[in-house]
């Protein structure tokens, strides 16, 4: 089972969360939505995976880069 | 035994023993971890029947010794139809000395590329190889006689489509025509690299790990030199099957024409609902590219590295066309280094080879600030520019939403498009509202007055303004864009010289 970091693509605040631990993803799904430039960015499973933990909460700053969250492929 | 015996049975003796590869014993093992050999690979690729060898019979001569245990040195190559149409094609057989480059197989290797940029054929390289033969070009005289004597030997002029899968180790020659082709796709598994994680190790005095140094996640998201990705050998030689048929055989001729599936532009009636209403929130503008275009005929490159643009071949009425597109999915559609460099080596792949260029525009302007420019942005953004400009292929452009500051130029705004259209959703200005309430009146969202600033900048940017001074030559409803697209492609198309553009950016670096 490989670990999966998932980094922000962009420097912003987390706006909403969308995923709990230990929920499996589909590829595509959404994890967390962050605002960034006045647009709403969300955070993708692109392969999908199990959620282990998720590293920041709601109203959060963020960093671009940053991990977010781990899964497990 | 006759004579026509005699010759028959040397013959029988000598084809037997050049078509061994490396023996039975390796070829089991590849087997048994499911990879493919050269000439299975070079089976798939091309049409039942069609591969013609050349050089069959050549064998390593750097050392008396090797000749019996080196058949065909390592590369097998010749002819072969790929969906009917001729191309030179290279399979490096890495049970046969690791396919390392020799004397021998660098002939060979320099024959099929002199034929193909010559007759104008594709060239076709399936990549898997250790590098640099040992010890034949140890010391100064190993150099002196294998390196260097063909001054043209990674010399690119993009006179005729190269493409290159990378199916197992690769470092040397491998790698280099990977990155020299337009097109390469890698299997999971594969490592492209300068050179092995043995010498990489030796070298630096620390483990190198292959897949850290040159697997598929760093070709895929960090270098970009992977176009696409999949897990066996059959589906990357199909990938290049169907990259090529998008592309003309030589720069001469404009792409093959394809026929119209059945239920193309079937979901373009509900095009717009794939747009979310609200201005500040994002879509996957893939889902708008696969309704416009040709059903089934989007083909996506490097979908993992700077994925704020969007490249890909499809067809639109049978005929090829580039796709580069912003992705409000990522960043927003704000354009970083990455996406710059992305979309300049498609535009430069597309006017290489004639195809047109379609550009969906939906970008708040380029990532600003300090990573960007130590990520070197306005060099990116200015080649970016320059290869718009000097591209010679039809370029139309459509504006989704929306089109900001210099990025508008970037994706094909004013005259760097030869028809521009906006969808009535479009907004175009030098920044977005919000900021420019903020740099021209300082107030803040939130606080007295800012929303009805925000109003009369918003209203400023609308796409009827843009209409009324001819800066779009069309307003267009959204479930229009095909039927609008494939028009103008027509009204277009290069009919003073045969769909043959001028390639003025041929001798562009080949990556980045």
């Amino acid at each position: 089972m490989a670990s999966i970091k998932i980094k922000t693509e962009v420097t912003g605040s987390v706006w909403k969360i969308e995923a709990r631990a230990g929920q499996r993803l589909a590829p595509g799904a959404t994890i967390m939505i962050l605002e960034s430039m006045k647009m709403e960015i969300p955070v993708i499973a692109e392969d999908g995976g199990t959620l282990v933990e998720l590293h920041v909460a709601e109203g959060e700053s963020v960093n671009e880069g940053q991990v977010v969250a781990t899964l497990t492929g | 035994m006759n004579r026509q015996q005699r010759l028959e049975a040397e013959f029988a003796a000598q084809e037997t023993k050049a078509r061994a590869m490396g023996g039975a014993e390796k070829l089991a093992r590849r087997k048994a971890a499911g990879m493919l050999n050269a000439r299975e690979r070079l089976q798939r690729l091309c049409d039942p029947g069609s591969f013609i060898e050349s050089g069959l019979f050549a064998t390593s001569t750097s050392n008396p010794a090797d000749r019996d245990s080196t058949p065909c040195d390592g590369k097998v190559v010749g002819f072969g139809r790929v969906n009917g149409r001729e191309a030179a094609v290279l399979a490096n057989d890495f049970t046969v000395l690791g396919a390392s480059s020799g004397a021998t197989n660098g002939r060979k290797i320099a024959h099929m590329k002199r034929v193909a940029t010559q007759r104008g054929l594709p060239m076709v390289f399936l990549g898997e190889s250790s590098g640099a033969r040992m010890p034949d070009h140890m010391g100064s005289r190993g150099m002196g006689m294998l390196l260097g004597n063909d001054g043209t030997q990674y010399q690119r002029m993009r006179e005729t489509p190269w493409a290159s899968a990378t199916l197992g180790l690769s470092y040397g020659s491998s790698s280099w025509y990977a990155v020299l082709s337009e097109f390469n796709v890698m299997r999971k598994g594969a490592v492209l690299a300068v050179s092995s994680p043995l010498l990489a190790s030796l070298a630096i005095k620390q483990d190198v790990d292959p897949q850290e140094m040159g697997g598929w996640r760093v070709h895929a998201e960090v270098t970009g030199f992977a176009d696409l990705i999949v897990d066996t050998d059959e589906e990357a030689i199909d990938a290049l099957k169907v990259f090529l048929s998008y592309l003309p055989s030589h720069h001469r001729e404009a792409p093959p024409v394809a026929a119209v599936p059945a239920g193309s532009g079937e979901g373009m009636r509900d095009i717009l609902g794939l747009m979310p209403e609200s201005r500040t929130q994002v879509y996957d503008v893939r889902k708008l590219v696969r309704t416009i275009v040709d059903r089934d005929s989007f083909f996506e490159l490097k979908a993992r590295f700077g994925k704020v643009g969007v490249t890909g071949l499809a067809r639109l009425g049978g005929r090829t066309v580039g796709i580069v597109a912003n992705n409000p999915l990522s960043r927003g559609g704000a354009m970083d280094a990455d996406a710059c460099e992305k979309l300049t080596s498609f535009i430069v792949l597309c006017d290489s080879f004639n195809i047109p260029l379609v550009l969906l525009v939906d970008t708040p302007g380029f990532v600003i600030g300090t990573e960007a420019e130590r990520q070197r942005a306005p060099g990116k953004i200015m080649n970016m520019m320059n290869a718009l400009a000097l591209t010679t292929v039809p370029k139309l452009s459509v504006i989704l939403r929306k089109s900001y500051g210099q990025a508008y130029l970037n994706m094909g705004g004013g005259r760097n498009s030869d028809e521009v259209a906006a969808w009535p959703t479009a907004e175009v200005s030098f920044m977005d509202p919000t900021f420019a309430v903020k740099v021209v009146h300082g107030i803040d969202p939130g606080l007295p007055g800012f929303d009805k600033e925000f109003a009369e900048m918003d209203r400023a940017s609308s796409v009827w303004d843009f209409a009324s001074v001819y800066a779009a030559q069309a307003v267009i409803r959204p479930q229009e864009t095909r039927d609008y697209l494939i028009r103008m492609l027509d009204v277009h198309r290069l009919r003073l010289s045969d769909g043959v553009g001028r390639h003025l950016m041929r001798a562009w670096p080949t990556s980045f």
